[in-house]
């Protein structure tokens, strides 16, 4: 079977099936909001230091919304079983876990989709194509990385707990790196270009290591 | 046999202590704490060869040996970060700072103290085994990373400086050997740890069956 | 320094505390051989 028609196939099923429940986008949205409003008064948030402390409001809100919706990925899979069998068609493992990963990322940037313009109506913080292309390089390796652990967790118990614990570690890298981005495209010191060129090299990175690593996770 | 060495180990706390630190006693923690780290890092190196080992054919020995590094090298990376922390408050005033090397060394914790914590909640045997393959490849490589990303974003915000070690010829005699009892502590420990697993494993191969037996099952077993 | 004193007794006790564990985790499993 083709990979990429495959990868395709299990992206469209996924979103489909959020599509037609319509129960993750809505519940992350409005926690983001909610995440906004925390953020507001644990820091004290006023015009002067909004620009500030802001991106890592965005980046706390985006990690823990990151990790529900990555959370869930296998949810369905798992109570229906249907992983084996998709497992026993001949469509590789890394394919099904690169259309995983596909939606997985897809609904990931509809919550950001809410995000950034809450974040630039609610805190006044510039809403400028810098912001959004940092945020989207570092969904594509929070996303492989995410669903990756997400397989890893899927049958194991206390899965809740594991996720975060595995994954936020490697997500460090890139909240530093997207850190820096957000805050040079919102005004303050930071290397614009650096931090972009350091998030694409942490994607590769991680793309072609989760890859790699899918084979061996999947295949049971 | 493993008490000699530790003899040795211990040998090597008492054996520097003539050895006078120019800028306080307080400086001698950096022997053990060093030592510590890279006798951690051995560890986990070694987990990371047990976990490539284990995925490509499938070893029990390679596997265990990843256990007992983990295990090891938490215990090690513990020493050293509560030994750096009781260094940094007298010297720099605070416990903790978030330079590239305490950041790093504290995910480096977290990371493999996860590791442990996915072999206890996963089902013992092949998924475990795999599982944790991958965290500790991840981890190892994570850390580096990390490190670097770090170290990248301290130069985006200059901060305080770091400490420099430069070393006098006695005080590095005295690093060495404590690096050199330190390891051999080390590798004490994880074969010691490696016997241990080999034996709940041989354990958990005999109560399988049994189980298995106990409880009447539909259909052919395996 | 205080300092010292404890991060070597806290060196000391957790790594040759998780020696004497381990070999009494050891002697154990051996005995039941």
């Amino acid at each position: 079977m083709n990979p990429l028609r495959v990868v395709l196939a299990v992206a469209r099923k996924d979103l489909r099936a959020e599509w037609r429940t319509r129960e993750l986008v809505p519940a992350l949205a409005q926690f983001i909001i909610l995440a906004l409003l925390i953020g507001n008064f644990g820091f004290q948030i006023d015009s002067r230091n909004a620009s500030t402390i802001a991106p890592g409001i965005l980046w706390l809100a985006l990690v823990f919304a990151g990790l529900v919706a990555f959370g869930r990925t296998f949810a369905a899979e798992r109570e229906q079983a249907s992983l084996e069998a998709m497992l026993m068609t001949p469509a590789s493992p890394v394919a099904i876990f690169a259309g995983k990963a596909l939606a997985a990322g897809a609904l990931l940037v509809m919550c950001e989709a809410v995000l950034l313009p809450a974040l630039s109506i609610l805190f006044g913080t510039p809403f400028s194509g810098d912001v959004v292309a940092a945020v989207l390089l570092a969904t594509v390796g929070m996303a492989a990385l995410g669903v990756l652990f997400a397989a890893i967790v899927a049958r194991v118990r206390a899965r809740e707990l594991l996720l975060p614990l595995l994954t936020l570690p490697l997500w460090i890298p890139f909240v530093i790196a997207g850190g820096v981005a957000v805050q040079s495209a919102m005004g303050l010191p930071g290397n614009y270009q650096q931090a972009i060129g350091l998030l694409l090299d942490f994607d590769i990175l991680f793309i072609v290591l989760t890859s790699l690593a899918a084979r061996f996770v999947l295949d049971e | 046999m493993a008490v000699a060495l530790m003899l040795l180990a211990a040998g090597a706390i008492f054996l520097y202590a003539p050895t006078d630190a120019l800028q306080g006693p307080v400086q001698r923690i950096f022997y053990l704490h060093v030592s510590s780290a890279v006798a951690a890092y051995g560890c986990f190196a070694v987990v990371l060869v047990g976990g490539i080992i284990y995925l490509r054919n499938e070893s029990p020995a390679a596997d265990r040996f990843a256990r007992a590094g983990a295990l090891v090298g938490v215990v090690f990376t513990s020493v050293t970060l509560v030994m750096g922390m009781l260094w940094a408050k007298p010297i720099w005033g605070v416990y903790w700072t978030w330079d590239a090397r305490l950041t790093s060394t504290l995910v480096l914790w977290i990371i493999y103290a996860g590791y442990l914590l996915v072999r206890r909640l996963a089902e013992p045997g092949r998924q475990a085994a795999r599982i944790a393959a991958i965290v500790g490849i991840f981890g190892f490589v994570d850390v580096p990373v990390v490190h670097f990303s770090v170290t990248w974003w301290r130069t985006q915000h200059p901060g305080p400086i770091v400490v420099n070690d430069a070393l006098p010829a006695e005080m590095l005699a005295t690093f060495l050997f404590t690096l050199g009892c330190t390891l051999v502590l080390a590798a004490t420990l994880i074969a010691i740890r490696y016997r241990i697993e080999t034996l709940i494993d041989a354990r958990q191969a005999i109560a399988e069956p049994t189980k298995l037996v106990a409880a009447p099952q539909p259909g052919a077993a395996p | 320094m205080t300092y010292l004193v404890i991060a070597y007794a806290f060196a000391v006790a957790l790594l040759g505390g998780y020696l004497i564990w381990s070999l009494r985790t050891l002697r154990e499993l051996e005995r039941k051989e």
